[in-house]
C-alpha cells in the first residue's frame, strides 16, 4: 500500500517536472526579453533592478542552466517577481487566493447538494419519466456557454430586478454572500450534468435492481436503501470526480471572475495575460497543473485505500 | 450486428438526428451569410442600438451594424475554428497515440509523461498563456488558424489518449497475429488492419472536441484574447453586449443562443454517434 502511494507520488513528481518543462518552453517561446518586457510603458529600470532581473531570468547563461536555476528557485519557494508591479508573485498570489477558494468552494458545495440527490433519484428509477428530464436538462445546462448565462443573470437579475449586486465585491455595503449569489451559480451549473449522471451510474451499480426490490420487500425506505447499499459503495468513485472537478473549476473561476469583476486567482491569471507579465502567468498555469495533479493523486490514493479489490490488486 | 442494420439505425438515433440538424442549419447560415443584405462591418450612426425589425432581422449594434449578418459570419468562424482544431488535434493525437500504444517501450514513456503534462493544465488556462506569449511565427498567422493552434495544443490529448489504449489492446489480438502470418508488414497491418478498427471512436472524440473547440474560441474572442474585431464572432458579440447591459438584450441574447446551439449540436453529434457505433448501448 504505501508502496503504491509512494510511485503514485513519484509519477506525480515526474508529471510536474513535465509541466515545468513546458512552462520553460514557454518562457522560450515569448519574443523580446523579459528585460524590454519589464520597461514596456512603464518607468524605466534602476540599476540595480536590472541586474536583479538579470539574475532572476539567467540570461547570461546557457538553457540547461536557466531551467535547473529556475527549478531550484521553484523549489524553495520562489516564483519570482511581477514584471508589472515589481512585488514577489507568491505575495500577489497569497492576497488573491482566498477569494478564489470561497467561491470554489461555496460553488462545490452547490454542485454537490443539486447533482447527488438528482443522481439518486435517477438511479432510484433508471429509465423514468425523472431519469430521462434529467438526463435531457443538465446536458442542456452543460451546453450553455458559462459568460453567456453570467451576461443573461446579471441583465435579470442585477438590471431588471435589481435583488442582487451587477459586480465586485461589496464596495457598495452589501455583504459577500450577496454578491457571490451569481458567480458561485453560474460556477456550479455545468458540472450538474457530468455529476448527476455519474453518481446514477455508479449508483445503479453498486445497487442492483434484485437488491433494491429485496430490500424494498424488506420495508426500507427509498433513502436508507440508498444510504446503506448505493452510498457506502459509490462513495470511492465520488471521490474519483476530484481529478476531474478541479480543472474545470479552475477554467471556470477565470471566466466567471471576468465577468463579475472578482479580484481573485482568475482575474489575476487574465491580467496577467493582457500585460504580458511572464512570472505571474507561469506561477498560475503552475498553480494550476499542480492543483490538478494533487486531485488526481488524492483521487487513485483514496480509491486504493477504500476499495479492498484495488487495495489487494 | 449486420451492417444493413446498422445503416438503417444510424438515422433512427434521436442524438445523431438532433445534432446532425442542429450543425446542418448552422452550416447553412454560415454558407448564406454573404447572401444576406446586409453588411456585417457597415457602421450606420443613424440607426444605433435598433431592437429587431424588417430591416434589422435581429437588431442593430452600439454601431448600427446589422447583428443578424455578425453572428452569420460568427458562424464562419466558430465552425472553422471548430473543424480546424478537430482536425490538427487528430493529426498529432493519432501518430503519437498510435505509436505509443503499439510500440511501447520507451516511445510509450515520452508519450505517456507528455499526456499527463499537457492534460493537468486546463486547456483554457493553456490557451490564455500560449496567446499572451504568443511567439512571432504565431502573431502572423489569421486569427482563426492561430486559435486553432493553440487550441490543438490541448486537443491531442483525448485522441492520443484513446488510441494508445485502443493500440496496446490490439497490439496483442488476432488481428494482428493473422495479418502478420499473411506476410503483412508493420506499417500495412497498422494501416490497413487496426487503424479501420479504431475509427469510428475517433470521431465520436473529434466531434466532442469540437464542441470544447467552439466554446473555448467564444471565451478567448469574449476576453478579447482570441479572434480580434472587427471581425465578428460570437464570442466578440457578447463582449460588446456587455457594455450595453442596461439596453440591448438582443445583443445578448441571439450570439449566446447560437453558441448553445453549435454546442449542444456537437455533444449531440458526439453522442449520438458513441451510441450508434456501441454494439452494448441500448437507447438507438
Amino acid at each position: 500500500m504505501l508502496r503504491k502511494i509512494a510511485y503514485r507520488f513519484g509519477t506525480a513528481a515526474l508529471t510536474l517536472i513535465g509541466v515545468t518543462a513546458l512552462m520553460f518552453v514557454l518562457i522560450q517561446l515569448a519574443p523580446g526579453s523579459p528585460i524590454a518586457d519589464a520597461e514596456d510603458g512603464l518607468t524605466p529600470l534602476t540599476e540595480s533592478e536590472r541586474i536583479a532581473l538579470e539574475r532572476m531570468w539567467r540570461l547570461d547563461q546557457p538553457l540547461p542552466t536557466q531551467y535547473l536555476g529556475w527549478l531550484g528557485d521553484l523549489a524553495r519557494g520562489d516564483l519570482g517577481n511581477s514584471i508589472r508591479d515589481r512585488r514577489p508573485v507568491s505575495e500577489r498570489i497569497g492576497e488573491r487566493l482566498p477569494l478564489t477558494l470561497i467561491l470554489n468552494g461555496s460553488a462545490l458545495l452547490v454542485l454537490l447538494l443539486v447533482a447527488v440527490p438528482l443522481g439518486a433519484a435517477a438511479a432510484l428509477q433508471p429509465n423514468s419519466r425523472l431519469d430521462r428530464w434529467s438526463a435531457t436538462w443538465s446536458y442542456t445546462l452543460y451546453a450553455i456557454p458559462v459568460f453567456w448565462a453570467a451576461l443573461m443573470l446579471q441583465r435579470l437579475f442585477a438590471v431588471r430586478l435589481g435583488w442582487l449586486p451587477l459586480s465586485g465585491t461589496g464596495s457598495d455595503g452589501l455583504p459577500l454572500i450577496q454578491h457571490l449569489v451569481l458567480p458561485v451559480s453560474c460556477l456550479s451549473y455545468g458540472g450538474v450534468a457530468y455529476v448527476s449522471r455519474f453518481v446514477r451510474a455508479n449508483l445503479i451499480e453498486s445497487t442492483p435492481p434484485e437488491a433494491l426490490r429485496s430490500a424494498r420487500a424488506r420495508g426500507m425506505t427509498q433513502l436508507s436503501i440508498l444510504y446503506r447499499h448505493g452510498f457506502r459503495l459509490a462513495a470511492v468513485p465520488l471521490l474519483t470526480l476530484a481529478g476531474f472537478l478541479i480543472p474545470a473549476m479552475i477554467a471556470g473561476s477565470v471566466v466567471v471572475e471576468s465577468v463579475f469583476q472578482l479580484p481573485g486567482l482568475g482575474t489575476l491569471f487574465l491580467d496577467a495575460a493582457y500585460q504580458r507579465d511572464l512570472p505571474v502567468l507561469l506561477a498560475m498555469t503552475l498553480l494550476s497543473g499542480a492543483a490538478t495533479l494533487a486531485g488526481i493523486a488524492f483521487s487513485d490514493i483514496a480509491y486504493s485505500l477504500f476499495d479492498p479489490r484495488v487495495r489487494r490488486g | 450486428m449486420d451492417n444493413s442494420n446498422r445503416r438503417r439505425s444510424f438515422l433512427h438515433n434521436r442524438s445523431l438526428r438532433a445534432g446532425l440538424l442542429a450543425l446542418i442549419l448552422l452550416s447553412l447560415f454560415a454558407a448564406i451569410a454573404p447572401a444576406l443584405s446586409n453588411d456585417p462591418y457597415q457602421v450606420d450612426l443613424s440607426v444605433t442600438l435598433e431592437p429587431p425589425s424588417s430591416s434589422h432581422l435581429l437588431g442593430t449594434d452600439a454601431l448600427g451594424r446589422d447583428v443578424a449578418a455578425r453572428i452569420a459570419y460568427g458562424a464562419r468562424v466558430s465552425l472553422g475554428v471548430a473543424l480546424m482544431t478537430a482536425l490538427l488535434s487528430l493529426l498529432i493525437g493519432a501518430p503519437l497515440g498510435v505509436a505509443a500504444g503499439y510500440r511501447g517501450g520507451w516511445i510509450d514513456a515520452i508519450v505517456s509523461r507528455c499526456i499527463e503534462s499537457v492534460a493537468c493544465i486546463p486547456t483554457l488556462l493553456l490557451a490564455i498563456s500560449l496567446l499572451a506569449v504568443s511567439p512571432a511565427s504565431l502573431r502572423q498567422l489569421p486569427d482563426v488558424l492561430r486559435v486553432a493552434i493553440v487550441l490543438a495544443f490541448g486537443g491531442w490529448i483525448p485522441v492520443a489518449r484513446y488510441l494508445r489504449g485502443e493500440f496496446m489492446r490490439l497490439r496483442s489480438s488476432a488481428l494482428v497475429e493473422s495479418a502478420r502470418a499473411s506476410g503483412a508488414g508493420e506499417w500495412r497491418i497498422v494501416v490497413h488492419h487496426l487503424l479501420p478498427a479504431a475509427m469510428a471512436p475517433i470521431w465520436v472524440t473529434a466531434a466532442f472536441a469540437a464542441a470544447a473547440a467552439i466554446m473555448v474560441e467564444a471565451v478567448l474572442s469574449f476576453l478579447g484574447l482570441g479572434v480580434q474585431p472587427p471581425q465578428p464572432t460570437w464570442g466578440g458579440l457578447l463582449s460588446e453586449a456587455r457594455e450595453q447591459i442596461n439596453s440591448g438584450w438582443w445583443l445578448a441574447l441571439t450570439p449566446g443562443l447560437a453558441l448553445f446551439l453549435s454546442v449542444w449540436g456537437f455533444n449531440q453529434l458526439g453522442e449520438g454517434l458513441r451510441q450508434w457505433q456501441d454494439p452494448r448501448s441500448t437507447r438507438r
